[in-house]
């Protein structure tokens, strides 16, 4: 049993990009999301529930899930309108490019970093819920954003 | 520069003329008396207490700091015989937080104790800064 601890700064992280090869939590070509405050991954699945005459309590089946990722971050500039100098079309747009513009965009969320053998998990969606909100009690811009996974996730280890 | 030399220089400018000068030495004690009460219609500006803390924690360790600058500022009177312009002195003390920029709050608030017939008003500032 391992405790996964992110204190170092450099475990949890999310990089993004338009293939599964540019979001590759090792490589360097995607947007790894920058000021991350938190971030949530759900897979949440359904329930069917129903009775029979010959059981006194219901029974129960799990429908597919709803795959989402939610995550809270400080606005970064380039992250966030994006790098034209890069070609990966994520990175170019930004979060709020790649929100406005529908892009499906690749993902790794890795829970313990990019070293060998550390685990993430990988997938595709769209990005949803841009919010940014700011006040002069808090004036540094944050936003929160969701990641609507298309299909399933998938589990492996950084080679 | 800090924080304190921007209130002085403010208030060279607008108590200039007023019976109350601005002292460029901080209000330390001598004898046991402060400069303020032996030197009584001078204002004295303490040093910058500065304060930075978390607004907002990162995974990536590159947290979002404020900074919190705290002056205090003294300045003693004869309480039986008032300079006739105190109001636009304390006025011009309390106003003279607009003159810090780049913070997202400027406060300053004011107390007055009374020790024999000496009243020494205390000029409390506050700024925040990210």
């Amino acid at each position: 049993m391992a405790v996964i601890n992110v204190s170092a700064g450099s475990e949890a992280v999310l990089v993004l990009g338009d293939s599964a090869a540019n979001a590759n939590v090792a490589g360097t070509t995607g947007l790894v999301v920058p000021q991350m405050q938190d971030i949530t991954i759900n897979n949440s699945t359904g329930v069917f529930r129903f009775k029979t005459l010959d059981n006194t309590a219901e029974s129960a089946v799990t429908t597919p899930a709803t795959n989402q990722i939610t995550l809270n971050v400080v606005v970064d500039s380039t992250a966030f309108f994006g790098d034209t100098s890069n070609g990966d079309v994520v990175v170019q747009t930004g979060l709020f490019g790649c929100s406005k513009n529908k892009t499906r965009v690749h993902f790794n969320a890795a829970f313990d970093g990019s070293d060998s053998g550390s685990k993430f998990l990988s997938g595709s969606g769209f990005i949803s819920g841009l919010a940014p909100t700011v006040n002069m009690d808090s004036p540094v811009w944050v936003t929160p954003v969701t990641i609507e996974v298309d299909g399933d996730y998938s589990n492996a280890s950084v080679a | 520069m800090a924080i304190r030399d921007d209130l002085k220089a403010n208030l060279d400018v607008s108590l200039a003329g007023s019976n109350v000068s601005v002292s460029s030495e901080l209000p330390y004690s001598v004898g046991g008396e402060t400069l303020y009460n032996k030197n009584m219609k001078h204002f004295y500006l303490d040093e910058d207490n500065i304060e930075i803390t978390e607004l907002f924690s990162c995974l990536d360790n590159n947290d979002v700091n404020q900074t919190e600058t705290t002056v205090q500022g003294f300045l003693s009177v004869d309480a039986k015989n008032q300079p006739g312009d105190i109001d636009t002195v304390i006025t011009n003390i309390l106003n003279s937080k607009d003159a810090i920029s780049n913070q997202t709050i400027r406060e300053c608030e004011m107390t007055t104790e009374n020790t024999n017939d000496v009243i020494t008003y205390t000029f409390d500032f506050r700024f925040v800064t990210v």
